[in-house]
């Protein structure tokens, strides 16, 4: 049905009311944005921007956008390949290990990066104990720059790409690889031309993810100096206190996201993606050659060694060695959880509508969807942005209840979808049939939303909760832009120590972070093991 | 190209049960044969062991004197040269029709691969749908890409696992002619798996009939049906009604069987014959298409008949019968 009939066919039912509100309070902060950048963000400041800066900025995200998605193929295809496609030593640890990485937002991996990789650090450190040179006479490689930067984020995003490609490589129709083999198709030609192509739209959705999110960075760009769009953005608010010139600035990024996201629909063409077998066996994983198999275990030990163990550790190491220098934290600690919990309980109920809504579809769910999802595209940065611009436009200052509610605002407009997505599945498991039932009996929309589908879209909500409340405590720019005077989380303060070159004192907020961000990806790799390919996620 | 697709006591094992249990089946070139069990039966197990894609525990596979499968040494399924057509048509998504028949067909250079698949489309009646991917193809226009795809590198034997079972009934009988006459063209072995014994007996030239991984009879379609060798045979290849010999009603199998027997009929050998001097009475009488499918009482016993409609007797009528002895068999009982 195109939109257009559906609008002219619209009638409102009782759900929709709910959907329609949820939708709108997720779309306001871009919208606001959009706006203002569009009709108000011409003034001094932005000129200066345009003359001296914006060139500078586009080529910064534009160039690491294209590096960390090289990186990001060039790791994540071919150890989701290896882990599906194969058996070696260790296969079955390595399938869900190569997905901790995600527990580490990008901006604690290049503090721990800049440190282990600079002239004071471990291996520079022994590299000159080792040859008596000095600092001067020999090349390492630099952290502090848009390689660097490319690097860091791919370690840290490169899962998202990983787990796509994973779970296109197994649930792809094995029939079509065995009907390769019977046509003299060699096991090189089967990756490149049979699964490879199969998987491409799921790779994409990946890859797409994974950048939006290296899009949205800020704490690694700024802490190894690259400069990026969502750093000037945030920067024009900080040092020009001019929101409508940030807001200009944020049309450029914004615009990029969408070229990213038309880009992966592009991918998707004409060709279909859609297995056609309907048969499900499972892979029969090639058992490697002793030589061989013991190379992919330590390719894929390597690259968790790099993204993970590496960084992590060095932080771990870095807390235990200074602990006399270690700053006070409880303070903080308490406003994450006062500011995390905020945005994830308006999130939630934000999620559960459109969880609930997607159930019965029609127009207002379709609107509703289509603004969460929007949302999780949106920097954060630029979604702070719409807030500040509303919250100065209503004459309110970011002090006590206004601030905590504007950036529970903004978590909840980026991060609703993600909250939603493990309340759907949850839905998905239950028949359609269930709902029509429920209507059969008389029952109203909304009385079949409260009464049926919430109690299953219940058995998700833990997840959904714990996947919101995470992402909320890791988000670094928005909550820069918009905590309430005094208040510093976790995250600001690892970032302000760090930018103080205080890395041992930002190392503990920083494992705290990943701690936390730890739970979701375990969860998450608890139902990948415990899922079979056949299972609707 | 003639050579012969040749089992020799095949075994395949999973753990301690064997799946495929000495197996020796020997397919003729420009010949189908149909392997024809029940599910479980080991028959895409058999499949994939003449494709390569499994190795054996026991006996050999051979195309002509060229040794494929032994214990410990398996060709693997891309050398073999033996084409694959599956339930799931198994298409490539992302290729079109054309290109999707044009795959196997890498080592005879772009130019030659393109006309020989335009050939090939334009044989199975599939010209117009070159540039057609396979979501945009019908099932049975997708089947017959399949067919196609696999037919065009001029394999040395091809193998079908109930490669019509996923389409609609009523195009199942034209995708199965157009796609059989193009296979026997070929003149190379054919192996057709199947659970309907009416697809065997409608498509092939010779019948295996496999059983818990046992091979119970092959030979010619119309000798498998003519003359069983069990009554577990019989009964594989279509209904049938066994009445143990102490039961059989007097008159019915001439002068008795002797104990521990039983006899089994096919519905069309039990004949209407108004001047039989065994009587029956009709259970139950529906029409079933070209034919009348009656239940009669005879005796104490049930059997089952087909005939034509206008000798149909009514629900309830009183008729004569008799047993054609081309349909009918004799075993010794199971039980005893």
């Amino acid at each position: 049905m195109s939109t257009l009939t559906a609008i002219r066919r619209f009638r409102f039912r009782s759900i929709d009311g709910p959907a329609f509100l949820a939708g709108l309070i997720i779309a306001v902060p871009v919208m606001v944005t959009l706006v203002a950048g569009l009709f108000h963000g011409g003034g001094e400041a932005w000129i200066h921007i345009r003359d001296t800066l914006l060139a500078g900025y586009t080529t910064g995200t534009l160039g690491t956008l294209f590096l960390t998605g090289v990186l990001i193929l060039g790791v994540a295809v071919p150890s989701a390949w290896l882990v599906t496609m194969y058996q070696f030593p260790g296969r079955g640890v390595f399938e869900w290990l190569l997905i901790l990485p995600l527990a580490a937002p990008g901006y604690v991996l290049a503090y721990a990066y800049a440190d282990l990789m600079g002239v004071m650090g471990p291996f520079q450190t022994a590299l000159r104990e080792a040859t008596g040179w000095s600092a001067r006479d020999y090349w390492f490689p630099d952290m502090r720059n848009l390689p660097g930067l490319a690097f860091v984020l791919a370690c840290a995003l490169y899962p998202y790409a990983y787990l796509t490609a994973r779970a296109a490589f197994v649930s792809q129709s094995v029939c079509a690889l065995e009907a390769a083999r019977s046509l003299g198709a060699s096991s090189l030609r089967r990756f490149w031309q049979v699964a490879l192509p199969a998987a491409r739209p799921a790779i994409a959705a990946g890859l797409a993810l994974a950048l939006m999110e290296a899009a949205a960075d800020y704490g690694a760009a700024e802490y190894l100096g690259v400069p990026t769009l969502t750093f000037g953005i945030v920067r024009a608010w900080q040092s020009f206190g001019d929101a409508a010139a940030a807001a200009r600035l944020a049309l450029v990024l914004v615009a990029i996201v969408i070229g990213l996201v038309l880009a992966e629909r592009h991918t998707r063409g004409r060709a279909g993606s859609q297995q056609s077998s309907t048969r499900w066996r499972t892979v029969s994983r090639t058992r490697l050659p002793f030589w061989a198999g013991l190379g992919a275990s330590a390719a894929c030990g390597l690259l968790f060694l790099v993204a993970f163990v590496l960084p992590v550790s060095r932080l771990i190491w870095l807390t235990l060695e200074t602990r006399d220098q270690i700053a006070p934290i409880g303070r903080a600690l308490v406003n994450t959880l006062i500011l995390a919990g905020a945005g994830a309980a308006l999130a939630f109920v934000l999620a559960l509508v459109i969880a609930l809504t997607a159930r019965q579809r029609g127009l207002m769910a379709g609107f509703a969807r289509l603004m969460a999802s929007t949302g999780y595209a949106i920097p954060g940065a630029v979604l702070a942005l719409g807030a500040l611009i509303v919250m100065g436009y209503l004459g309110f200052t970011l002090t006590g209840i206004g601030a905590i509610a504007a950036l529970a605002w903004v978590y909840a407009s980026r991060f609703t979808t993600s909250g939603a997505e493990p309340m759907v599945a949850a839905l998905g498991r239950a028949p359609a049939s269930m709902g029509y039932a429920a209507e059969s009996l008389g029952a109203s929309p909304l009385r079949r939303a409260v009464s049926v589908d919430l109690p299953v879209a219940l058995s998700g909500a833990m997840a959904g909760a714990l996947i919101l409340f995470v992402e909320s405590l890791k988000e670094l720019p928005a909550t820069l832009m918009l905590r309430p005077f005094n208040w510093d989380t976790l995250s600001v303060r690892a970032n302000a120590y760090a930018t103080d070159e205080r890395l041992a004192a930002a190392a503990l907020p920083s494992l705290l972070i990943t701690l936390a961000g730890l739970l979701p990806v375990i969860l998450l790799s608890w139902r990948l093991s415990h899922s079979r390919p056949g299972d609707t996620q | 190209m003639t050579a012969h697709l040749t089992a020799q006591a095949v075994t395949r094992r999973y753990g301690a049960s064997a799946v495929v249990d000495g197996v020796s089946l020997d397919l003729e070139p420009g010949k189908i044969t149909a392997l024809l069990g029940g599910s479980g039966a080991g028959k895409s197990t058999l499949l994939r062991l003449f494709a390569g894609l499994e190795p054996l525990d026991d006996g050999d596979i051979r195309l002509g004197d060229q040794l494929l499968s032994s214990v410990g040494r398996t060709v693997p399924a891309e050398k073999r040269r033996i084409g694959l057509i599956f339930q799931d048509f198994a298409l490539f998504p992302h290729l079109t029709a054309a290109q999707n028949v044009a795959f196997g067909l890498k080592s005879r250079g772009k130019e030659v691969a393109r006309t020989i698949a335009a050939d090939w489309l334009e044989r199975l009646g599939l010209s117009g749908r070159a540039g057609a991917y396979p979501h945009e193809l019908s099932g049975g226009e997708q089947q017959r890409v399949a067919i196609a795809r696999a037919l065009a590198p001029e394999p040395a034997a091809i193998l079908m696992d109930e490669p019509f079972s996923g389409l609609d009934p009523a195009l199942r009988g034209s995708v199965r002619d157009t796609a059989l006459a193009a296979i026997r063209s070929a003149g190379i072995p054919a192996l057709l798996v199947t659970h309907d014994p009416t697809e065997a007996l409608e498509s092939a030239d010779c019948i295996a009939i496999l059983q818990a991984g046992r091979l119970l009879q092959q030979g010619s379609a119309a000798d498998i049906y003519l003359t069983p060798e069990s009554a577990a045979i019989a009964a594989a290849l279509g209904p049938v009604s066994r009445l143990p010999s102490d039961a059989v009603p007097d008159g019915l199998a001439g002068t008795g069987l002797p104990d521990g027997t039983e006899l089994v009929v096919r519905p069309e050998g039990v004949l209407l014959d108004a001047d039989s001097p065994v009587r029956a009475q009709t259970v139950s009488s529906q029409l079933t298409g070209p034919l009348c499918r009656l239940v009669l009482a005879c005796g104490g016993q049930m059997l089952t008949a087909l005939v034509p409609r206008m000798d149909a007797p009514e629900e309830g009528e009183e008729v004569g019968i008799r047993l054609d002895p081309a349909l009918t068999f004799i075993f010794q009982s199971a039980h005893s």
